[in-house]
């Protein structure tokens, strides 16, 4: 059941209604069996992989707090993060490290693979579960003590699939002083689902339709231009897609009475690789930071310390988007780029964004960040090299046949984006008259209806993560 | 809450409605597309002159023959005055409701010529009363108040569901044409004006293919063409062999049905307007197939005995049932079309008897 359906539509206003028809004490109940049955229209049986990682991350945070000594406090979150580890690492990595160890062996990469079929959302509500659980370990959470409380903190079906990653404070504050959305939550919550909706269909799936043509065989678009464009096509699409998805997910959580972290703040105005990771994908980077970086050592150990600890915690966030050398070398090329930007800036503060260098810093790091979506889109390594080839070493060739109306949309949201960094517009708009927020709920609407993508629903990119 | 979701509901319904259902769109819809090609046929037909109520009009699909101009350049001696809506791919449903857009009240024609393939009708694999294509060809002209039937003759829910979001949201149905309209705007608002004004006479002048396939010889015993014109290359062969030759599935009566279905929606319709509704059997194919028993039950028979409906005799246009009178192995050519007017019109006239003053 993907976000921009009408299916799914259908199913979020039943929910609304049963959650607001229904007494306040039972509204948990109608949340939880609506994210399971959410979870369970794609594959039914997983269900049981969702209520056994509950289960066990519910009880060790449990025996957390009731273990007397040190020893068997940390024998429960080695329990718990052995337990998510692990099926993460079945269900996600296991065929990854037989392709490569059979590569080792010198026998056929396929002699160890399995046929796994990647649970939705894993690699989301694993990270969710043991940020609870280490929370718990920390003494920074208390544990929970209704396991419904806490199998809807697992389960809540707006970030699900793919995130935003909630912490338990966060999500468990809003479950226990639960108050009715005000009019200007309400307001934001129906403009960001709209804004969502947008995104995704107008433009994401749009701009996936030329990714996806350069993508899939690049080699028959040779040239500079086609490279540059089929990139920005993707960089365009990802954005899109996952903001559209995190938009619509803050959305339905603000109409539910929950508020989740932002996830995306214009990362494409980013001035910096640094400043990017700032804006991209927030609740990851602040999961990561917490519990790799920090734990790592962080910035504490000395410069060339703290760069390792940049590496690693890239690294193996490259890793977690996926089991493929790709992610792991984008992961390690972002690695790099923030340890160069740190090695300039080292004692130096950060720069303020708005001034005249700020077009070409921010142009600087657009590229930057495009150059590293290649190797998140192309299918292989080597594909990755020869789109690289072709973007700095290649003939100018020729662009991608895009839609003429494309580029000024693209255009228009670029302003759009603009205006929010400074101007906040979408809050303005959200707590503005009427007349003001109906318009432009309007527009968006016939938007979707003319110019998204009219093709069978396109997948959210970070579903299969 | 409720003036923020008022709001956007009355503006979004205005947009909604000043560009898709006041028929400003209507009026750029690329021309060459199905929606844009009916919208032109129609709106052609709306603005033909009607002199009097001597007027025959022909709908149909591609293998409706009928060209007015053969017909009408003899007007003084004939009275009536020949017209065609006829567009390729479509079926009784496109017809009635484009009837309804051309005759709002009913009284614009003397007489209708329907055309059927075949009387009895049979099932073929495609359902017809299925047809998502449908909705495309009438989007232009589907109305709020349809609401109430068009998407009920559906017999899935999906698609009675994209019937009844593509009439109450007709940019879901325009997407694809609106999209395109974005990356030329000007160029098709200038090519949709300029079929306005002259498209009419185009397809008024159009005299059909001159193409034959005089030398084709079919045994229809083996289901294969025994002998093909040099001229005709060998995928168009394949081409004309399976289109000669379907196959039919087992005959459930669904194509009855339909046809049944749809056919007294037009009679019903034009009840009591003094309208003729015509039905006439086309040219089969490039030689006359063998006789299959007749289905006493299908549509049109079921029709024949009903005031105002005269169903020509079903081997009235089997002489043109020749090579030489087809391009292809369903559509007859400039020749066939030729006589099948005249032998068409003429049928229609003596049936309809003197013209009225």
């Amino acid at each position: 059941m993907l976000f921009q359906t009408q299916q799914f539509f259908l199913f979020l206003g039943v929910v609304l209604i049963l959650f607001y028809s229904t007494p306040l004490g039972w509204r948990k109940y109608v949340l939880l069996a609506a994210s399971y049955y959410f979870y369970m229209s794609w594959i039914p049986v997983f269900i049981l992989l969702l209520l056994a990682l509950t289960a066990i991350d519910y009880t060790a945070a449990r025996w957390i707090e009731r273990a007397e000594s040190p020893k068997h406090r940390k024998t429960a979150l080695v329990i718990s993060l052995s337990a998510n580890l692990g099926l993460l690492g079945f269900f996600k990595y296991y065929n990854f490290f037989a392709e490569n160890i059979a590569n080792l062996l010198h026998r056929p990469s396929n002699s160890f693979a399995m046929s796994i079929i990647l649970p939705l959302g894993i690699s989301f509500h694993t990270f969710q579960s043991m940020s609870y659980v280490i929370d718990v370990y920390r003494k920074e959470q208390e544990p929970i003590r209704n396991p419904i409380d806490y199998a809807l903190f697992i389960s809540f079906f707006p970030q699900l699939v793919a995130g935003p990653i909630v912490r338990a404070r966060e999500f468990f504050k809003d479950l226990y002083a639960w108050r009715k959305p005000s009019t200007a939550e309400a307001s934001q919550g129906i403009l960001l689902l709209l804004l969502g909706l947008a995104k995704k269909t107008i433009m994401a799936d749009q701009f996936a339709q030329i990714a996806n043509a350069y993508f899939q065989d690049a080699g028959k678009h040779p040239g500079m231009l086609s490279a540059w464009s089929g990139t920005i096509a993707f960089g365009i699409q990802i954005y899109f897609d996952f903001s559209g998805y995190t938009d619509m997910a803050i959305g339905m959580a603000k109409l539910l009475g929950f508020h989740f972290p932002v996830n995306f703040r214009r990362p494409y105005l980013a001035s910096s690789i640094t400043d990017f990771w700032h804006r991209w994908h927030m609740s990851l980077s602040r999961w990561l930071r917490d519990y790799l970086y920090i734990p790592l050592g962080g910035n504490r150990g000395g410069t060339l310390k703290t760069y390792r600890n940049l590496m690693l915690t890239m690294l193996l966030g490259g890793l977690w988007h996926g089991a493929n050398w790709n992610f792991i070398v984008w992961g390690g090329y972002h690695g790099a780029l923030l340890s160069i930007e740190r090695m300039f800036r080292r004692g130096k503060p950060e720069d303020d964004r708005w001034t005249l260098l700020y077009p070409v810093q921010a142009a600087a790091t657009f590229a930057l960040a495009m150059i590293g979506w290649v190797f998140f889109r192309a299918a292989t390594f080597h594909d990755s090299l020869y789109v690289l080839g072709q973007m700095f070493a290649g003939a100018s060739g020729e662009p991608l046949a895009i839609p003429k109306w494309m580029a000024p949309l693209a255009l228009i949201t670029l302003v759009l984006a603009v205006l929010e960094e400074k101007k906040g517009w979408f809050e303005r708009i959200a707590i503005g008259p009427a007349w003001a927020y109906g318009a432009v709920c309007a527009l968006l609407l016939l938007s979707v209806e003319l110019i998204g993508f009219g093709g069978p629903a396109v997948p959210f990119v970070y579903f299969q993560f | 809450m409720t003036a923020r979701l008022l709001a956007t509901v009355v503006i979004f319904a205005g947009l909604e409605g000043l560009i898709f259902h006041s028929g400003l769109y209507a009026r750029i819809i690329e021309p060459d597309s199905t929606t844009g090609f009916m919208e032109v046929q129609i709106q052609n037909e709306i603005r033909r002159p009607k002199l009097d109520h001597n007027q025959v009009l022909a709908v149909g699909h591609s293998r409706q023959a009928l060209l007015p101009r053969i017909e009408n350049e003899k007007k003084p001696g004939t009275g009536y005055t020949f017209a065609t809506i006829g567009l390729g791919g479509t079926t009784p449903r496109t017809w009635y409701y484009a009837l309804r857009a051309v005759d709002p009240h009913a009284h614009n024609y003397a007489a209708i010529l329907i055309p059927e393939d075949d009387y009895n009708e049979a099932d073929t694999w495609e359902d017809e009363s299925e047809r998502e294509s449908d909705l495309h060809y009438l989007i232009s002209r589907l109305r709020l108040r349809d609401l109430r039937d068009y998407p009920w003759t559906y017999k899935s829910a999906t698609r009675r569901w994209t019937a009844l979001e593509g009439i109450v949201l007709k940019g879901t149905v325009y997407r694809q044409d609106f999209q395109e309209f974005l990356d030329h705007p000007l160029a098709r608002i200038a090519k949709a004006e300029y079929y306005r004004h002259d498209s009419a006479g185009w397809y008024y002048g159009f005299g059909g293919d001159a193409r034959s396939l005089a030398g084709l010889e079919i045994d229809w015993t083996r289901r294969t063409a025994s002998h093909f014109p040099v001229a005709v290359p060998e995928a168009e062969q394949k081409r004309i062999i399976a289109e000669l030759f379907p196959g039919f599935p087992p005959d459930s009566g669904r194509e009855v049905a339909y046809r049944l279905y749809w056919y007294r929606k037009i009679l019903d319709y034009y009840h009591g307007s003094g309208t003729k509704i015509f039905f006439l059997r086309v040219p089969r194919a490039p030689t006359s197939p063998p006789e299959v028993p007749p289905n006493p039950n299908s549509a049109v028979r079921q029709l024949a005995g009903q005031p105002d409906v005269i169903v020509l005799d079903e081997h009235l246009l089997d002489p043109l049932e020749r090579p030489e009178l087809f391009w292809d192995a369903l559509h007859v050519n400039r020749e066939g079309m030729i006589r099948f007017t005249e032998i068409v019109a003429a049928e229609v006239r003596k049936a309809l008897g003197p013209p009225r003053p």
